[in-house]
């Protein structure tokens, strides 16, 4: 599947979440889409669907929300896209580890780091942290941060 | 042995600890193997002991002040994610290089891929029980040290790039010295070649052993050479050019089956293609600045996101950056191609031989310390 096709299924299907192509290359990916935190699975089950692989999970922690980004990528031709979603500080999102096998993992480094609890995964042992960590380090909250933003200070 | 458990049907499992400190595991990797007699039921990867808070410190840092760290995260391709992460802030903060710079990353960045491939060269086949061709590879890597030893001042934690270009030019010696070791390893594949590639017992050891195909990469992300092995032809420096890669001409080598074997010969012609683009870019290389001027000592970027991949020598690397407009990121992600390259093992590893364990994590090279961060 091309990604136009994609681009076209996910507009139908995400109607009030409009695509923001990148014309710059800067951010790295051809569009990137904001959507609800109920959306994931379904983002995740068109690209799977598409052929593409997940690149990366990583997570953001402003203020008054964490905001979770999804990097899909495609090996032929290689068109990477960005997925945001924001997620509150007290919800847990759900997994993508059965749709990628790969994202147990990618699921595991996010809680170390932020302490999200993907709902789905079988596994939420700490991943790169001690065993008996009971702390998240890239939270703003831990250690010494220089700044601790809401995300429209960002993002507008 | 920990402990003897039986599983369903009554057979006895027991459970074997690979590492933390095992001289194949290329750092600090344990792996807990489930095994069957002889073969694995199930792996699990523990990892995370040579974790360092690499994105952490990215955060607390001004972006120049993190330059030091990015040699560090894989410290075998330690130029590759220099450049990788000057070329992000470059994105983000609209930093024009000069032409000549660009040409001078390219050479040094293609020199310590080499290295690095060099060096996996020599310890996997070192792991599998061959001795000699690790003392061939040592041999040859050491002329590149000594190479990118003139230019950067340092063996291994190279901190080389600069937002704008490169600290220090390159001059005669240097080009003499690469044109004098393309030279010596065009005569080397040829022994590389008699001594392993034909070797019955290395054959033996790799072929059809632990095969990653396309969908076993897609689902967990694997790229670099172990994606290559398997026919996929995704390489960063094709897919999204960066420098001066569209501008070299230069093969992507792509294996069959995916397996170790394949895995072996992709990473052999790379380090071949790898001579290649230093030849070219030697031949190409323009006069001029190698630093643009008028870069401030303290970067404020505007505010917005960065996610810059490149290809580093183990597959497809990224730097995700954040900027709040201060002088530091307000999150800075890097995506290490290791990660899912280790995270597979969770499916390859089951129903293999323990002594092919050994062998198949030789031949996925990967860098611990490059995943735990």
């Amino acid at each position: 599947m091309m990604l136009k096709d994609i681009e076209a299924r996910m507009q139908a299907k995400f109607a009030d979440s409009p695509l923001k192509r990148d014309e710059t290359g800067v951010t790295g990916a051809r569009w990137s889409v904001e959507l609800p935190i109920s959306a994931i699975r379904e983002a995740a089950m068109e690209f799977n669907g598409a052929g593409f692989f997940l690149e990366s999970i990583t997570a953001l922690d402003f203020e008054d929300t964490f905001e979770l980004v999804y990097h899909y990528n495609c090996f032929e031709p290689a068109s990477r896209v960005t997925v945001r979603v924001l997620c509150g500080h007290d919800q847990s999102p759900a997994s993508v580890c059965d749709i990628f096998r790969g994202a147990v993992w990618l699921e595991r480094e996010v809680h170390d780091f932020f302490g999200i609890k993907f709902a789905g995964n079988p596994d939420m042992r700490p991943l790169l942290l001690p065993e008996d960590a009971d702390y998240h380090p890239l939270k703003k909250t831990f250690g010494k941060v220089g700044a601790y933003h809401k995300r429209e200070v960002i993002y507008g | 042995m920990d402990e003897l458990v039986r599983n369903e049907a009554g057979d006895r499992i027991y459970s074997l600890n690979l590492g933390p400190q095992h001289p194949s595991t290329h750092g600090v990797l344990r792996i807990l193997l489930d095994l069957d007699g002889e073969y694995i039921v199930k792996a699990d990867p523990v990892i995370g002991y040579g974790h360092r808070g690499h994105e952490k410190m990215g955060e607390n840092r001004q972006y120049k002040q993190f330059l030091p760290n990015t040699s560090r995260i894989d410290y075998l391709s330690g130029l590759l994610y220099n450049h990788g992460f000057v070329l992000a802030v470059e994105k983000l903060a609209g930093i024009k290089v000069p032409e000549r710079a660009k040409f001078i990353r390219v050479i040094a960045a293609e020199l310590n891929r080499i290295s690095s491939h060099l060096l996996w060269f020599g310890t996997y086949l070192l792991d599998i029980g061959g001795i000699t061709p690790f003392l061939y590879a040592f041999d040859d890597r050491e002329h590149i040290l000594d190479i990118l030893d003139t230019i950067t001042g340092s063996r291994l934690t190279y901190s080389y790039c600069r937002f704008g270009g490169v600290c220090r030019d390159i001059d005669w010696k240097f080009i003499e010295m690469s044109r004098a070791f393309l030279k010596r390893m065009e005569a080397r594949w040829a022994d590389y070649e008699a001594l392993v590639t034909k070797n019955v017992i290395f054959i033996h050891r790799t072929r059809d052993v632990g095969v990653i195909d396309r969908e076993l990469a897609r689902q967990y992300g694997v790229t670099g050479p172990n994606l290559r092995a398997c026919g996929v032809p995704f390489d960063v420096r094709r897919s999204e050019p960066y420098e001066v890669y569209d501008r070299l001409d230069f093969e992507i080598p792509t294996g069959t089956k995916g397996d170790a074997l394949d895995r072996y010969n992709v990473r052999f012609r790379e380090m071949q293609q790898s001579c290649r683009i230093i030849d070219q870019a030697l031949d190409q290389l323009p006069e001029g600045e190698v630093l643009a001027p008028k870069v401030p000592q303290k970067l404020s970027p505007p505010k917005g996101e960065v996610y810059s991949a490149f290809e580093s020598a183990r597959g497809l690397s990224a730097y995700y950056m954040v900027s709040d407009g201060s002088s530091g990121p307000y999150r800075c992600h890097i995506r290490v191609p290791s990660f899912g390259n280790l995270n597979v093992l969770n499916d390859v590893l089951p129903g293999t031989l323990v002594a092919d364990a050994i062998s198949i994590l030789g031949s996925i090279d990967v860098v611990i310390p490059e995943i735990d961060r």
